[in-house]
């Protein structure tokens, strides 16, 4: 690796790591897998902490509807149409959900959250965020950096701040 | 150690189906007693190194439980509707059954619990009835019960309970945020919170390590062992007799019964899906609340009452929430460390019949949690969403409320009349609907919570919506037991009244719910009809 700065390597991994990717979807296409990514980080976003897309939440809900979740396959096929034609009545110039910008997005999922489609994508977003790595998802630490603690198979008491009252008795 | 393996031609004494939280202590109890048994449970054997902290198995795609693409149930909410597929009763499906992934609060029944039709009266709308025992007939077997499984708790702290004849035989676990909070509310408002007695080692106990407090107790299995199911505590000791043999992976078909009316041997599916018979001189038939009664209904035995499946009671539940200043870090230590029973007996100035024993908790896995416990006001998705799961999952508790759930002949467990499950064998349908003062007890315990949480300094409250039940994991009532033969499927000893070398031994037998949390109940009544069996069977009476 001479030659190569940190920079470049930490780089080239990432690179490395989006081809993997691509390479690897077990169900979705890559346009699919787009426009629902965008779907899944505008339920849950990055901001100070990971969002779905960084969390790698696509790669659990991809996973899911090649094995777990097969027979919601349908349901995704007809969600994402019937979300696509509704993009297009409310924003005509748009060519994909995930061209949007963050507010028409919101704007876009406002009309579908009482969907069953909607409902799925977001417990898929949510399982995907939260779940174990193994499952593809819950990527770059997502959940314990939201969530602000990190799995211990020990803990001792005290628990918490109000413990102390309880000490103090 | 080589465990014993059965022929199918060898007469074994006892037949147990089930290895849940009956079947568990049966096995133990029967064996070492020096009958031979066999244990026939549908689920796989698991031990404690192939438990995780995997929420997706576990709580989303039901690793623990009973399948229904395999074994689908059909709902409806009375015998003039037409039954529609449905994912109603829940159930752990392995060794060790519920026990395994309870929560393990271990509530004794009061004393009022067994009687409560001759002190209240007819309930219109319900088939309320005594049981044909009294609390102090249990009593002994509740003792065995937290001692032989290992209970942590402190005795004479609920000034609500029935009289015991022996402490716990540990100490309780360390108290938690929520039952700090629910002890705060409770007491500014005179009410009576004490330590909760869980089914959990608090410090070690025969051979088995005490708690490290991983967080990982309801719905999952103990990796530490130190979770009281009758995997961890008596199974073992079962095998070690070397004259008890757990056979898992085997789904029971039928009962067999010969000309002299006897059960004589057991039909099931094994592991490989072959038909198998286990020739036994007596069942033990302890497959819970719900299989229990469709497996007899199956076998076409032991309903000469008709009462099979029938008074099929549930739980019922009112959960709130409050949202507190400083971190709760529920996620830390067992479920449950405070409980109050203020508001468990039954009330007739309250104008319905009921009550419930309230716990301090927030049991919420995260994903579960940011799915379906933030406050319904606000928002469910995006930023602003996201940023209430970070803060609320650490800040949050809540006082969950067990409620009464009355008998209603109506309510039962039948075969669906076309449906079948994986092996062919008709599916479970389940027909229930609330008694109007089931729902009743479970707002007047809502607003109890909120009233505990406000006291206690939550900034902010909510609760769950309360709804008439058609989903249950306690499943009881469906084998009453009483001394009168038309209306009752068990004797006091847990013996069918038709066939009396079967005996029905799980939620099954309840007569009342009691205020929920019936795990104790259900293996103190284990215990005891045990020590009935192995003497009777010693004297050639089975």
């Amino acid at each position: 690796m001479q030659g190569l700065t940190r920079r470049e390597l930490l780089l080239a991994a990432a690179c490395w790591n989006e081809v993997l990717h691509a390479q690897s979807f077990k169900y979705l296409d890559a346009a699919t897998a787009s426009e629902i990514e965008a779907i899944a980080e505008a339920i849950l976003p990055g901001d100070q902490t990971p969002g779905a897309r960084e969390a790698g939440v696509i790669w659990f809900i991809d996973g899911s509807l090649a094995g777990y979740d097969k027979d919601k396959q349908a349901l995704y096929k007809k969600g994402l149409a019937e979300t696509q034609a509704r993009r297009t009545a409310l924003f005509p110039a748009s060519a994909s959900i995930a061209s949007l910008t963050p507010e028409q997005r919101i704007q876009l999922l406002q009309h579908i959250e009482k969907t069953e489609f909607f409902a799925l994508v977001r417990r898929h977003t949510v399982l995907g965020f939260f779940g174990h790595p193994r499952y593809g998802g819950n990527r770059n630490g997502a959940s314990v950096k939201l969530l602000g603690f990190k799995e211990s198979m020990m803990y001792s008491p005290p628990f918490g701040y109000y413990d102390r009252e309880a000490a103090a008795k | 150690m080589n465990a014993v393996q059965y022929r199918q031609s060898d007469e074994v004494d006892f037949v147990v189906i089930g290895a849940g939280a009956a079947g568990g202590v049966m096995a133990k109890e029967l064996s070492t007693s020096g009958f031979r048994v066999v244990v026939l449970e549908q689920g796989p054997y698991l031990k404690a190194k192939d438990f995780t902290h995997d929420e997706i198995d576990v709580s989303f795609r039901g690793a623990l439980i009973n399948n229904t693409a395999k074994q689908p149930q059909t709902f409806r909410k009375s015998a003039d509707e037409v039954a529609k597929a449905h994912d109603c009763v829940g159930y752990a499906r392995l060794v060790g059954g519920g026990s395994v992934h309870f929560t393990a609060n271990y509530w004794r029944f009061h004393p009022e619990d067994f009687r409560e039709r001759s002190v209240l009266g007819p309930i219109a709308g319900s088939s309320l009835a005594d049981w044909p025992i009294a609390y102090d007939e249990l009593e002994p077997w509740y003792t065995k019960a937290e001692w032989d499984l290992g209970v942590s708790g402190l005795a004479g702290s609920n000034p609500f309970d029935g009289p015991r004849s022996k402490p716990y035989p540990l100490p309780p676990m360390p108290v938690k945020r929520s039952g700090v909070l629910f002890e705060r509310g409770a007491r500014k408002l005179g009410l009576h919170p004490f330590p909760a007695p869980v089914a959990v080692l608090s410090q070690p106990y025969k051979g088995r390590a005490a708690c490290t407090h991983c967080g990982w107790c309801e719905a999952f299995g103990c990796e530490m062992n130190a979770k009281s199911s009758t995997l961890a505590a008596v199974i073992p000791a079962a095998e070690k007799t070397g004259r008890c043999e757990i056979r898992s992976g085997c789904v029971v078909s039928r009962i067999e019964t010969g000309k002299d009316g006897r059960a004589n041997s057991v039909t099931y599916f094994d592991a490989n899906g072959r038909e198998m018979h286990q020739r036994t001189k007596a069942v033990a038939l302890c497959a819970n609340g719900a299989e229990t009664p469709r497996l007899l209904l199956i076998s076409g035995i032991g309903n000469s009452s008709g009462m099979v499946g029938k008074n099929l009671m549930f739980d019922g539940n009112a959960y709130s929430f409050g949202l507190f200043e400083h971190e709760t870090n529920e996620y830390k230590s067992i479920v449950v460390t405070r409980v109050l029973h203020d508001f468990y007996r039954s009330d007739p100035k309250r104008g319905f019949y009921g009550g419930g024993g309230l716990d301090s908790r927030m049991d919420y896995t995260p994903a579960a949690f940011a799915l379906d416990a933030l406050p319904p006001d606000g928002p469910q998705w995006g930023a602003a969403w996201k940023r209430s799961v970070g803060e609320y999952f650490t800040h949050t508790s809540g006082v969950l409320g067990h409620c009464s759930c009355l008998s209603r002949e109506e309510n039962n467990i039948s075969l669906d009349p076309e449906l079948k499950d994986a092996w062919g064998l008709p599916a479970m349908r389940i027909t229930f609907r609330n008694h109007p003062d089931d729902l009743k007890s479970m707002k007047f315990l809502k607003d109890r919570e909120l009233e505990i949480l406000d006291a206690a300094g939550a900034r902010k409250t909510w609760h769950l919506p309360i709804e008439e039940i058609t989903d249950s994991v306690h499943l009881m009532g469906t084998c009453r037991m009483g001394n009168d033969l038309k209306t009752s499927v068990v004797d006091k000893w847990n013996r069918s009244h038709d066939i009396r070398n079967l005996f029905i031994v799980d939620g099954s037998s309840l007569v009342t719910s009691g205020r929920q949390q019936p795990t104790e109940t259900i293996q103190a009544l284990a215990y005891r009809a045990a020590d009935y069996m192995a003497k009777a069977a010693q004297r050639g009476e089975v």
